[in-house]
């Protein structure tokens, strides 16, 4: 009886190893294959034919439906409106930055069929692990072509969206800081909310980009404006020296910024709290009841913007149908669901802003935009650093 | 004997098949899994191509152990003091789990406590709700206004503000999974507590033992196999705990190895997440042969031999009421009060204020305004919410009725060939996904089912990789009710069937099911109520269509979108104890009566 033991475990083993070779030898292809994709495109980005409307529209009707992954939930409203107009289903999904680019490489890397387009932000590893590697491809409609801003155009922006300071304003109290550096002050200890750059990229490019030469320059500055001495370095330059006395200083790392702004404009406690939040957010205030105000005079810095952009996916099965949203996505009836809120700035400038904002180029004047090229090289080093104070 | 027939005697005996069939599909499952992460911490991913310079997607590196463990200041606070603050918190959490449901199940079995009813079903209630709601419960009650924001409900009543070791950190996430675990050791010990045959205790006593002998000669040793299953179980499920730590750790920056974990895995540097995976796994290995070595798996009881009676109960006396009303009181707070805040925030429009004009039905049957919460429909009238809890229950009924049925046959076939090297291969197979990590068995099922392997299709984006995950990581319980209602079940009962030339399924079917219903009904209850609030583990794998209703809440959470995610909280509890209750109406069995 034991032979017999000793003889079936080894088929037994022997079948676990066929199985396990075989499933070994599947990830090494696709792996070598991956790679090769690096290589071939590494750098470009790849551009589709721009089509007009008209001739897109047949086709298009065709496919009858068009799937989209996006970081603004708001795209199943103007997939509503694209149905109503053109009779195409539009199945929209809301995903997290991360997880929109994770998914977006696996299954380029599986051949999945998943989307046909997507509204993605976080610049810099967009452009280095999805537009670089060719899994997502740019199209400009050509109808368009004359109003979007060539800036705008590869790869092309749905919109500009940003993050400023704000902070508790009841009873018409003015903003606690007006320079960076006094959110490192002791009588900010535990006042100072961001969202963790580990939990959305955008918030790491941003301090990624606060290390970058000219940004650095004018922390550096600023710091000099304010104790009318330089600033003494422990880490690289003024950047990093600002990361590490934020984080230091009890940087409160809420889990979403509309928690956030709940959290610094609640009413009635007498907060002198601030947070570097998403500025579309303000939009709740008056019904949840919040006193919340933009701190936009803080220097160097009163916060950064930055672009989502929309592109196709390499081998979409629905092409025309998912030109014909982004092209809907960049008129005045597209971007409905978005136009009437402060804090989204459409690709396509004539698309008026929401009452009340000022137009992306005033804000530009002072919040820190997106270098996608320093971010990718960048922005590990920059995680690394911070993960010592997290 | 030549081969042929060797196998066909092999073959005959049902057993020898499930246990062949069960290790070839486990070393498949889940010995591939781990041969999988062990590659991936020295591949370089996609998303680390910028961290390690003129490297390519798929290329062989040290990157990851160099920089994890031997890179001074930067190992040791990504990956060393986590380290620590896992085990301490996997120690106290298995104390109080232990200690407190240990007692519980002596008092309920041994005791003439009141209530036994109500607290039996109500102490079960933390293990039942997802984990993070008695940490939601305690930030609301407890959160203090030195790391920002409002400060919580203790402080508003009292005035007395809480210092940041007690509001988080290191207390309340010991507190929070102590008492959301102290159900596993309810459960097992009480088990036992209750099939363990009363004669062996009657003897002592006529022998004038004292009750002091009694517990300590008889009970506790015939419970220590409990004991230690509890402290594994405990163990690894609070080390491979996700949602407690990141609530009430995160405004402190308290860190432990799986709240590391998610960053590295949905971050930048995967390969660190695997590595620590690998070195959680390790750990879950580690502590499982300890386990064996003080406990000589040979050395177990047969509890039920076919017939029992009842001992006479521990007097409490003059402790009795007291004890009976404490406990009845401090269980219902903890039971009962986190679902009624969660109740109350889920019509709150304005945050902080609970004055009646500021309710609102809007969450729950509004069409979407807006100015809230981005014209989001009200719960009762959302389609993807009723979509997600679709997709929950049949998720949970297939998971529960795979790992159920697969724990059933494996505990039998386990303990029929026990001591063999099969049997000990497949017993510690099963219990493997234990060890792994939620987040890291989704990732590694992320990578491993993307591409089509062997016979396997691809699997990506489907509701079967859900299904197959699940089952998967709850075989765990399952098998081990199998094991341990087949243990206690004598061969002699079995071997009278087969004298009478009864065949196998008839077996199986009229004779041990019926004797061990309650206890093999836990074994699908377990996984049942485990996928009904599991979150880590579906998180990376599922697609929008296929979403379930923990992720959903994890998505409104993270959007802050308290109403909704209270209100889908509130939704998961709720189907969770009716389904307990209507299972119990129909079979007479539930979690709380896994005991009996």
């Amino acid at each position: 009886m034991k032979k017999t033991w000793k003889k079936s475990l080894a088929a037994a083993l022997a079948m676990g190893l066929v199985v396990m070779l075989s499933a070994g030898c599947g990830g090494g292809d696709a792996k070598k294959e991956a790679a090769k994709d690096t290589k071939a495109s590494a750098g470009k980005i790849v551009q589709l034919k721009s089509e007009k409307e008209a001739d897109l529209l047949a086709q298009a009707k065709k496919e009858g439906s068009v799937k989209v992954y996006s970081i603004t939930s708001r795209v199943s409203k103007a997939g509503a409106a694209f149905e109503k107009k053109y009779g195409i289903k539009v199945i929209a999904s809301n995903l997290k930055d991360f997880e929109l680019i994770d998914k977006i490489s696996t299954e380029a890397k599986a051949k999945a069929e998943g989307t046909d387009l997507v509204i993605c932000q976080d610049s810099g590893r967009v452009y280095g692990e999805l537009i670089t590697t060719g899994y997502l491809q740019n199209y400009v409609p050509a109808d368009l072509k004359s109003v979007i801003p060539e800036a705008n155009q590869s790869p092309l922006v749905f919109a500009y969206m940003n993050k400023v300071l704000v902070y508790n304003n009841e009873n018409g109290k003015s903003a606690p800081v007006n320079n960076l550096w006094q959110l490192t002050e002791p009588n900010m200890k535990g006042k100072f909310f961001f969202k963790s750059p580990m939990q959305e990229g955008i918030n790491a490019n941003f301090l990624t980009m606060l290390t970058k030469e000219e940004n650095a320059n004018k922390l550096a500055k600023a710091y000099e404006d304010l104790y009318k001495k330089p600033l003494k370095l422990t880490t690289k330059n003024a950047g990093y020296e600002w990361i590490k006395m934020a984080f230091q200083n009890g940087l409160v790392m809420g889990p979403s910024d509309t928690a956030m702004t709940e959290s610094v404009g609640v009413k009635g406690q007498n907060l002198t709290a601030i947070g570097l939040l998403n500025y579309s957010k303000l939009r709740y205030a008056e019904k949840k009841n919040l006193a919340v105000g933009t701190a936009d005079k803080v220097t160097p810095f009163a916060g950064f913007y930055y672009p989502e952009y929309v592109m196709l996916v390499k081998d979409a099965k629905h092409p025309a149908a998912a030109k014909l949203f982004v092209q809907f996505l960049l008129t005045k009836e597209g971007f409905a669901s978005w136009s009437k809120d402060m804090g989204t700035y459409s690709g396509n400038e004539t698309i008026k802003v929401a009452k009340g904002d000022k137009p992306l180029a005033e804000w530009q004047k002072v919040l820190v935009g997106d270098d996608p090229q320093y971010i990718f090289e960048h922005r590990a080093e920059v995680e690394e650093f911070i993960s010592k104070f997290m | 004997m030549s081969l042929w027939h060797r196998v066909r005697m092999f073959c005959r005996k049902p057993h020898n098949l499930i246990l062949a069939f069960l290790f070839v599909a486990l070393i498949v499952l889940t010995f591939l899994p781990l041969l999988s992460i062990v590659l991936d911490t020295f591949t370089v991913h996609t998303s680390e191509v910028m961290r390690i310079r003129g490297s390519h997607a798929g290329d062989w590196t040290l990157y990851h152990w160099r920089k994890v463990l031997l890179d001074g200041e930067n190992s040791m606070a990504i990956f060393y003091k986590p380290l620590w603050n896992t085990v301490l918190i996997s120690l106290a959490t298995c104390a109080i789990a232990i200690g407190f449901g240990g007692t519980m199940a002596w008092l309920i079995t041994r005791s003439n406590i009141r209530f036994k009813g109500f607290l039996s079903a109500i102490f079960v209630v933390p293990y039942i709700m997802p984990s993070w709601t008695l940490a939601l419960a305690w930030l609301n009650f407890f959160r203090n206004s030195l790391v920002g924001g409002v400060p919580g409900l203790f402080t508003v009543l009292t005035g007395i503000p809480t210092p940041n070791w007690f509001a988080y950190g290191f207390l309340p996430i010991s507190i929070v999974q102590g008492l959301h675990y102290a159900p596993f050791a309810y459960i097992l010990i009480g088990g036992i507590l209750k099939n363990m045959d009363a004669n062996l205790e009657e003897a002592a006593q006529l022998l004038h033992a004292t009750r002091w002998q009694i517990l300590r000669r008889i009970t506790l040793p015939m419970v220590k196999p409990a004991i230690l299953s509890t402290f594994l179980l405990a163990f690894s499920s609070s080390m491979s705990a996700f949602a407690v730590p990141a609530f009430l750790g995160a405004p402190v920056r308290y860190h432990v190895l799986t709240t590391q974990l998610f960053r590295t895995l949905q971050g930048l540097n995967p390969g660190y997440g695997y590595l620590m995976a690998l070195i959680l796994i390790l750990i879950g290995v580690g502590i499982m042969l300890i386990n064996q070595k003080v406990l000589d798996n040979r050395k177990s009881y047969t509890t039920i031999t076919g017939k029992s009676s009842n001992i006479s109960l521990f007097n409490l006396r003059a402790l009795r009421t007291p004890l009976s009303y404490g406990l009845g009181f401090l269980l219902t707070c903890v039971t009962i009060i986190p679902l009624i805040t969660f109740a109350v925030e889920s019509f709150i429009v304005e945050p902080g204020n609970y004055s009646w004009s500021n309710f609102s039905t809007v969450f729950w049957v509004g069409e979407g305004a807006t100015d809230i919460a981005n014209g989001e429909p009200g719960v009762l009238r959302n389609r993807s919410i009723y979509n997600g809890l679709y997709n929950s229950l049949v998720l949970s009924v297939l998971c529960a009725f795979f790992a159920g049925t697969i724990g059933i046959l494996a505990g039998y076939a386990i303990v029929r060939k026990k001591g063999t090297w099969l049997s000990n291969a497949v017993n510690h197979l099963t219990f493997f996904p234990y060890l792994i990590p939620s987040m890291a068995f989704g990732a590694i099922y992320l990578s491993m089912f993307a591409l089509p392997r062997g016979p396997i299709p691809a699997l990506y984006g489907t509701f079967s990789v859900l299904v197959l995950i699940g089952t998967v990581k709850y075989l765990p319980f399952a098998t081990k009710a199998g094991v341990n209602s087949m243990l206690q079940l004598g061969g002699e009962i079995e071997e009278a069937g087969i004298i009478m030339g009864i065949p196998w399924w008839k077996r199986m079917v009229r004779i041990i099911m019926p004797i061990q219903k309650t206890s093999i009904l836990s074994g699908y209850l377990l996984p049942y109520i485990s996928c009904m609030r599991e979150l880590s583990l579906f998180i990376l794998l599922i697609s929008p269509s296929s979403a379930v209703l923990t992720t959903m809440l994890f998505q409104y959470n993270e959007k802050g979108w308290n109403q909704y995610a209270n209100a889908i909280n509130l939704l998961i509890v709720l189907v969770v104890l009716l389904s307990n209750w209507i299972i119990n109406k129909l079979t007479g069995a539930s979690i709380d009566k896994g005991i009996g």
